[in-house]
């Protein structure tokens, strides 16, 4: 594969979005032909960017481009690097299967809301999140950075109807933009430093850069990029943003969006700016175990299906950082080696996450195209209805579960190997960390097995509990391909761990602080070995086992009841009715955890009983049981923070009089203190 | 030449006396005849600076500025007064006594030790220059301490009287195309603000600002 191949896709990749955008507007009218040209060029645009980016990781087909502009700060630079070439994959991926899931679920929009505008902002959006990937100079990101955020804002406010979604479109707009003001500073800082806006030029100045202006941009990039990432307490936005958007956008937003920020704080402090400090990476290794054990304990106390899922998107950032913070803390103690491995494991799971993520987002959008709604009390027995949509759900749980053989054993096993080795490596202190950190993943891993099996169990098995659910039907073909897709592609990552971990390794290496180093694991297409003998794991043996075991189950269940005959006859139900309301809920499943953890969930019980009796109040009618969480970021941190900056605005308020006097008054006062004190 | 100076040094006093009169007059309509008088005082400085230059088209604009500032805006403004038979301008924030104190210590301040400074510029003209300075820091005392709005127009032109004949003494003129754009703007100006002066007067029935508080609400 040459690299004018490379080039070629590369062009039609934004090509097509630009066609599928405009495209998607002028057609406006028509609803089905403008959901039809919005995805197909969204479709193209992704398989575009699919073979560029696996030409560039499996063959080198790198390359950079600048083309100059009129304002000397900016240049529309282009790096499509290792790096690069990694992300903008993990998107063309997630943006294929979203975009094939796309062409059916959007019907369910048609008539309601603009078809035409919906996939003029979904392409931008995703032609936004590619630049973010590839540009190389810092104003030209912020454009490509901002073009992310307004399209991505307009896409969670799409179902305008619904308040709730325009009020999580407004908390996400404030809140992204909080964070760029601090990537915008880190910037300026960096541009104070070496007087360019260029990432090569700022990586070859930054020699002489003193600790403390170091510190100050790893703070904003962490707050800036952390904001994104939607890592703890910076995640408040998230929970509201990514459901409110249709459910193809929510697969992209959990699934890739958020790892902008991941993307960035790997392209800085491995590659633009290295020279780390020891507390940088553990302070991302305690943010990590902090964000991956609240995200899956509020994961658990959710009962809306996009809100689980994004609350999911935390924890799993969190473990991205775990192996980022383990690279940083290996990097700064000279051991680059354990740092490839660490960056390796946190680029793994980024695929990962990735993948899962955005596979039981688009199964929650199959089942609420279905029900009509987010609430997993209301859903049950859909196994019988949407089989396919069970399978590929119940794929997803368990490659978010960590369960092998799917893609999210290897890199959690990978992530867990790096934190053993600092343990491993390091003096007390750091050792600590690392032993807390690999606590909490294994802690976090059991949470978010139990949590899936609260989401699978209330919303597949049993009884249908609404009406929606008992006449659901199985979704149309483009949504099971989009599923099937992303399913097919869980496993495939995780059989073929050892060559893409290998890939990985390499994208690692390719980074300007790790360069020279070799990574500490070999990897061939069935296995990965640490050369030391410390690990080692065969993903298609441990497949090749589980298949076995499985099939001497299954052998063993022949011989023992094979002969038998299915009988068919009613269960003993103590003489009452069994029915939906008999089943425990998923409220009931998570009630024991949360009960647990209050200290930090904060839940609130509400029971509400209605007697037959209102009087004698013995026999109960009617018995709700309401379990919520209060969001203690808000209660302790946002609204106090809210109101000191409403104090202070009253405050500054008394000099705004309304009175024009007083304001030329202000402007005379200035104009002679700066007279005084220029002349 | 050293009579010249003279006399363009004179012509600033008698700027700087307008609008020390300004601030000491009561009726709208003396207000109006003083910003003609001021605005004629400019036009003789730039009306000289045309003269010795021998450039045509400052001249051109020269006598443009004069139309636009000793005729039009007068007139505009009288025709306001009499329209809405304004005979008085509203009263001013502080009496007479303390704001004649303050425009003591504004013109004190400006010939200063550390104004001084400024008359390098142009050393043949520093008394005229800190004089200019006084006059832009008077004008904009006199849009502070008014409550009337015309007043307030009036001061705001002034003010620009005031950058003119600093500029001038400065040696800072401008091309004649520039000082035609600003000649325009200030006309456009004029017209814009005399037209929201009667609007306010309909609305209000005074051009007091401080009786159109509540628009801040």
């Amino acid at each position: 594969m040459t690299e004018a191949l490379a080039q070629t896709c590369f062009v039609v990749l934004f090509f097509s979005f630009a066609v599928g955008a405009i495209g998607s507007l002028i057609l406006r009218n028509n609803d089905r032909l403008a959901d039809w040209w919005g995805n197909s060029f969204a479709i193209l645009g992704s398989i575009s960017g699919i073979i560029a980016s696996i030409s560039a990781l499996a063959f080198g087909n790198t390359f950079s481009y600048t083309l100059p502009s009129s304002f000397s700060i900016l240049s529309f630079s282009i790096n499509f690097d290792y790096l690069a070439a990694f992300f903008s994959l993990v998107l063309s991926l997630i943006s294929l299967f979203a975009s094939i899931f796309a062409l059916g679920y959007v019907k369910h929009f048609f008539g309601k809301y603009n078809i035409g505008s919906l996939g003029f902002f979904y392409n931008t959006f995703i032609a936004g999140v590619m630049l973010v990937f590839l540009s190389s100079n810092a104003i030209f990101f912020l454009i490509a950075w901002e073009l992310m955020a307004l399209t991505s804002y307009a896409l969670v406010v799409y179902e305008r109807h619904d308040e709730k979604n325009v009020k999580a479109g407004l908390l996400y707009f404030i809140m992204t933009h909080i964070g760029t003001a601090f990537i915008i500073l880190l910037f300026l800082l960096l541009f104070k430093q070496v007087g360019s806006f260029d990432f090569a030029a700022i990586k070859a100045g930054l020699a002489g850069m003193s600790p403390a202006l170091r510190t100050a941009v790893f703070i904003f990039a962490l707050i800036g990029f952390g904001m994104k990432a939607g890592i703890i307490p910076l995640h408040i936005w998230l929970p509201s943003a990514h459901p409110a958007a249709p459910s193809h956008v929510s697969a992209i937003l959990s699934g890739v969006m958020i790892k902008t920020g991941i993307y960035m704080l790997i392209r800085l402090f491995l590659d633009i700016m290295p020279g780390t400090s020891l507390w940088w990476g553990l302070a991302v290794l305690v943010i990590g175990s902090v964000s991956s054990l609240l995200g899956v304990l509020y994961a658990l106390a959710e009962h809306d299906i996009k809100r689980l899922l994004a609350y999911h998107s935390i924890e799993n950032i969190g473990i991205i950082l775990l192996g980022l913070g383990s690279s940083l803390t290996f990097l700064a103690l000279g051991f680059k080696s354990l740092a490839i491995l660490g960056l390796t494991a946190s680029l793994y799971h980024t695929l990962n996450h990735a993948t899962f993520k955005a596979l039981l987002f688009l199964g929650a959008g199959s089942v609420v195209s279905k029900t009509h709604t987010r609430n997993i009390e209301e859903y049950g027995g859909l196994i019988r209805f949407m089989p396919l949509t069970a399978l590929f759900f119940l794929i997803g749980s368990m490659a978010i579960s960590a369960l092998p053989p799917f893609n999210g054993f290897f890199s959690e096993w990978m992530t867990f190997q790096s934190l053993f080795r600092g343990f491993q490596a390091l003096n007390s202190m750091a050792q600590w960390i690392f032993v807390l950190a690999a606590g909490s993943l294994a802690f976090t891993g059991g949470l978010a097995a139990a949590c899936f099996v609260k989401a699978f169990g209330a919303t597949f098995l049993a009884r249908p509990r609404s009406e929606e659910a008992r006449h659901a039907h199985e979704s149309e073909p483009s949504l099971l391909v989009g599923m099937g897709g992303l399913a097919i592609l869980t496993l495939v990552f995780g059989f073929f761990a050892g060559p893409i971990s290998s890939v990985l390794a390499k994208t690692a290496g390719s980074l300007g602080a790790l360069k020279m180093a070799e990574a500490p694991m070999a990897a061939s297409w069935n296995s990965v070995r640490f050369a030391d003998g410390f690990a080692s794991l065969s993903m298609p043996l441990v497949l090749g086992v589980l298949a076995l075991s499985l099939a001497i189950v299954a052998f063993i269940v022949y011989l023992w009841a094979g002969g038998r005959k299915v009988r068919t006859c009613a269960t003993w139900d103590c003489g009452t009715t069994l029915d939906s309301r008999m089943e425990i809920t998923a409220t009931g499943f998570s009630r024991s955890i949360v009960t647990i953890f209050n200290g930090i969930l904060k839940s609130t019980k509400q029971q509400d009983i209605e007697y037959h009796d209102a009087d004698m109040r013995y026999f109960s009618k009617e018995n709700r049981f309401t379990l919520e969480t209060r969001d203690i970021y808000k209660d302790y941190l946002y609204e106090p923070l809210h109101r000191s900056v409403l104090k202070i605005s009253n405050f500054f308020k008394r000099v705004q009089t309304g009175n024009i006097n007083v304001y030329i008054l202000y402007i005379f006062l200035a104009i002679f203190i700066l007279l005084i004190a220029l002349v | 030449m050293l009579h010249l100076s003279q006399t363009l040094f004179f012509i600033e006093i008698i700027i700087f006396a307008t609008v020390i009169f300004m601030h000491l007059s009561k009726k709208s309509s003396s207000v109006v005849v003083l910003y003609a008088l001021q605005s004629l005082s400019v036009t003789v400085l730039l009306l000289a600076s045309a003269l010795e230059e021998a450039n045509l088209a400052l001249l051109a604009v020269t006598i443009l500025i004069f139309a636009a500032k000793v005729i039009v805006a007068p007139y505009f403004f009288l025709k306001l007064l009499k329209k809405n038979q304004l005979k008085f301008s509203v009263s001013s924030y502080l009496n007479t006594p303390l704001t004649l104190i303050v425009l003591t210590i504004l013109t004190i301040m400006t010939h200063a030790n550390f104004f001084k400074p400024i008359a390098v510029i142009a050393p043949a003209n520093g008394s005229a220059l800190l004089m200019a300075i006084a006059i832009i820091l008077i004008s904009i005392f006199l849009i502070i301490n008014r409550r009337g709005a015309l007043s307030q127009m009036i001061g705001i032109l002034s003010l620009e009287n005031a950058i003119v004949s600093f500029a001038f003494f400065a040696g800072l003129e401008q091309t004649p195309g520039l000082e035609l754009g600003v000649t325009f703007d200030i006309i456009t100006w004029i017209v814009i603000a005399t037209v929201f002066v009667s609007m306010i007067h309909k609305q209000f029935g005074s051009l007091d600002v401080t009786s159109m508080k509540h628009l801040t609400e």
